[in-house]
């Protein structure tokens, strides 16, 4: 039964359930399920490799974002936790339970359940060390301090920026992605149990819907603001991508080399506002036609943005301030990997608005150089009326597990 | 502060009103913006052209409707200016028809049709109607009527703040807190043309979390800084001096500011926008408080941008007017239930006394009018 996986399970599934005893009534009452996973698309992602998998992986729908607080003291907690977390990761992308089944009935299930019969629909499990692992108040906890690398260097205050701590910073995270949201939330589920005694949620972000294209193949998704977001970002199958994104051995230091930065930002959308703003208004602020998605001055989403296009007015077709002239990444030379998702969660109390949004998470070889540059230049941005940063995290993403007998990181600890 | 909105207005031209396949909600919305006659011109789109060659237009809303006589390979019409596109439908196929609508200003535009094989043609546009001049006096009383109660408000502005920045060079700490709100209400309620003057309005009223460099912050948040969360008014007379120049600089502004009756109604929106973003959340004065005070300032300025253009409005759509009224009245009234006495509140109770079910009943009331308060600057093109 270890081997069992999820998808075994659907084809197999009366008889094996037969094999588990106590397990059994449970698994059977699933097997009307499949047809439900069908409409979504489906498959694994390869867990071992050079490099972590959901950052070069064609973006899926659907996203859980968790990011941990470490409460153990003790450096073997962490790697211990790392490597539970690792081998639990390897089986869950698989399409496997988080861990094999409990040998007795009146233990509770090793796995929580609700994956079984689920495909995996390309789940990712992605982790990342916030600055809290290396220094925390000053302290070297974990006597991780001097492996710090430089470009984890703590994010400046940007304008606007109203940064809530109950949606900001981490220790750890797990960015799980996957086209079915019950598989990611599975995930997150299984590996936070895991990490009871070591690591605490400190917060989660659910992603609905994916806000970019990673590569060249996937169609321009709409953010919640109607327009097509992400025209211009790096693609996974283009060049510009690994120079952009992975860390290389000169870069240093020396563990980190074949990982990347993840830099996540809750960003609210005032929808209302938005909402009542005339498209007029909404083209010129995003410099974009909303429709076709269209650069102003020109016909499809795929022309070249003409920064210079002037039109008989005299004006530039696309505002000094609009956003995808301060955020055109071959204008300013900065390029970065988005890998967002529109997010909903409920209403503001204290307005009865729609708290919703973009959660942006972006990948870079050093966001001193990548994000904090290219976040400065959007201090004029005409975006900033309809949009407040409300949440802020940096991660490390090290390199990928290049097989069984490794852990996430183990670079970093040995 | 919140940014600008003039700057903004004034940059397009000529632009989509509407773009829709559905053409009859396309040229109601036309109809219902319409200032002078409405024009509505059909276009044919084949292989050959797109027919007519030449449209001669006059300056106002205009709705294109534009059918495909069967070409599988032309099915697109666009009108542009220059490398502009204006407006444009897409997808037209043989046998349907699409249409748009623009508001069209006077000039000479290009009508494009791709892999036609005559694939341009002209769109002229006349100077306005002569039907249009008496809408146009109409329109200018309306720009009279506001620009004369912005002047009003930095006059008395000017008034408000000059014993604050006596009482802060004094160093009188309660004296100055207790009249820091009756200072800014006056800027609130124009706050939207003063953010058009450039760098005035940052000066004048940036807060700290929108500041890039520390020297950068100044006027009344510095201030309020500096008598709420220090206590004291040290080293603040240059900074109250600079507040005392800045507010001086702007009543000469305002006889230069562009403002046509559609901007006037987009400014009475986005004065609501600001209550709804940083004083219904507490953002806006965040050492003193005093955030109700700001909140009924931007409301009379709304309100009194609304009243400079709601004979025009009434003209056009009085069942909407008459909405607005009501809805100004229902804010207004939930406003009055948080009067106080505080005397740093000037009539207002402080922020700090709101639950949240007040600010989210307040919240709600005001976007039940900034709803359809934005529908009104397209009523006036």
């Amino acid at each position: 039964m270890t081997t069992m996986s999820r998808r075994t399970f659907v084809v197999g599934g009366v008889a094996a359930g037969a094999l588990v005893g106590g397990v059994a009534g449970f698994s059977a009452a699933r097997q009307t399920e499949p047809a439900e996973a069908a409409s979504v698309s489906t498959g694994t992602e390869p867990f071992y490799g050079d490099h972590q998998s959901g950052i070069a992986t064609p973006q899926q729908d659907r996203l859980l974002f968790a990011a941990y607080d470490l409460t153990t003291s003790r450096r073997d907690d962490v790697e211990g936790l790392l490597r539970e977390w690792t081998a639990a990761s390897a089986r869950m992308m698989a399409g496997d339970d988080a861990a094999p089944p409990a040998a007795h009935p009146d233990s509770p299930p090793a796995d929580t359940g609700e994956a079984i019969g689920l495909d995996p629909a390309h789940l990712t499990l992605t982790f990342g060390f916030g600055p809290g692992l290396f220094t925390r108040n000053g302290q070297d906890r974990y006597g991780l301090a001097s492996s710090r690398p430089a470009a984890l260097a703590d994010l400046p205050h940007f304008v606007g920026d109203a940064l809530d701590p109950a949606h900001s910073g981490g220790d750890l995270c797990v960015q799980a992605c996957s086209n079915d949201p019950q598989v990611a939330y599975h995930a997150v589920r299984n590996l936070t149990r895991i990490a009871r005694g070591y690591a605490t949620l400190r917060w989660t972000q659910q992603g609905f819907g994916r806000t970019s294209s990673t590569t060249s193949d996937q169609g321009t998704p709409r953010n919640l603001m109607g327009f097509k977001d992400g025209t211009n970002n790096l693609h996974a199958d283009t060049a510009p991508f690994n120079d952009n994104v992975w860390v290389t051995p000169a870069d240093g230091p020396a563990w980190m080399a074949g990982g990347s930065y993840l830099v996540a930002r809750r960003i609210r959308i005032r929808i209302e506002i938005w909402d009542r703003s005339s498209l007029t208004d909404q083209e010129v602020t995003i410099g974009r036609n909303k429709i076709e998605g269209a650069p102003l001055g020109k016909l499809h989403e795929r022309d070249v943005i003409d920064l210079a296009a002037v039109g008989s007015d005299g004006q530039p077709a696309i505002a000094q301030e609009a956003h995808v002239r301060l955020a055109n990444q071959d204008a300013n030379g900065i390029h970065i990997l988005r890998r967002g998702y529109s997010f909903t969660d409920g209403i503001d109390p204290q307005t009865g608005q729609l708290d919703a949004g973009l959660f942006f998470l972006a990948y870079q070889r050093d966001p001193r150089r990548q994000f904090v540059e290219l976040q400065r230049k959007l201090a004029s941005d005409k975006l900033n009326e309809y949009i407040q940063h409300v949440g802020s995290a940096l991660f490390a993403i090290p390199a990928g597990v290049t097989g069984p007998g490794r852990f996430v990181g183990d670079s970093l600890f040995s | 502060m919140s940014r600008r909105w003039f700057a903004l207005l004034v940059v397009p031209v000529l632009f989509a009103a509407a773009c829709s396949d559905d053409s009859s909600k396309s040229s109601s919305a036309s109809t219902a913006g319409g200032a002078a006659e409405k024009q509505e011109f059909k276009v044919t789109i084949s292989d050959a052209g797109c027919e007519p060659r030449e449209i001669p237009a006059k300056a106002g809303p205009a709705t294109f409707k534009v059918t495909n006589d069967g070409s599988a390979a032309v099915t697109e019409f666009e009108i542009l200016d220059g490398t502009k596109i204006l407006g444009e439908v897409e997808n037209v196929i043989p046998g349907s028809e699409r249409s748009f609508s623009l508001t069209l200003k006077p000039g000479s535009y290009v009508t494009y049709c791709p892999n036609a094989k005559v694939d341009k043609g002209v769109l002229q546009v006349a100077d306005a109607p002569a039907a249009a001049a008496a809408d146009s006096e109409a329109s200018q009383a309306a720009v009279k009527k506001y620009r004369d109660y912005v002047k009003s408000e930095a006059d008395q502005l000017v008034t408000a703040v000059t014993p604050f920045v006596a009482a802060v060079k004094a160093g009188d700490v309660e004296g100055a807190k207790n009249l820091f709100a009756k200072a800014r209400q006056h800027y609130e309620a124009i706050e939207p043309i003063a953010e058009s003057f450039g760098d005035l309005d940052p000066a004048i009223d940036i807060r700290e979390p929108d500041v890039e460099k520390p020297e950068d912050f100044t006027g009344f948040h510095r201030i309020e800084k500096q008598l709420w969360a220090d206590g004291n008014t040290s080293g603040m007379a240059p900074v109250a001096d600079q507040l005392m120049a800045d507010i001086a600089r702007l009543r000469p502004k305002i006889d230069t500011v562009e403002l046509e009756p559609s901007t006037i109604a987009n400014g009475a929106v986005e004065l609501l926008n600001e209550m709804s973003t940083s004083k219904i959340t507490g953002e806006e004065d965040e050492f003193s408080h005093t955030d109700l005070s700001d909140f009924a300032a931007n409301l009379v300025g709304s309100k009194a941008a609304f009243d400079s253009v709601k004979t025009l409005l009434d003209a056009k759509d009085a069942a909407l007017s008459t909405q607005i009224t009501q809805r100004f009245a229902d804010v207004q009234t939930a406003l009055d239930a948080f009067k106080g006495n505080d005397p740093t509140g000037n009539g207002y109770v402080l922020y700090t006394s709101l639950t949240p079910e007040n600010t989210r009943q307040l919240s709600t009331v005001l976007d039940t009018l900034a709803e359809p308060l934005s529908l009104v600057a397209a009523r006036l093109l």
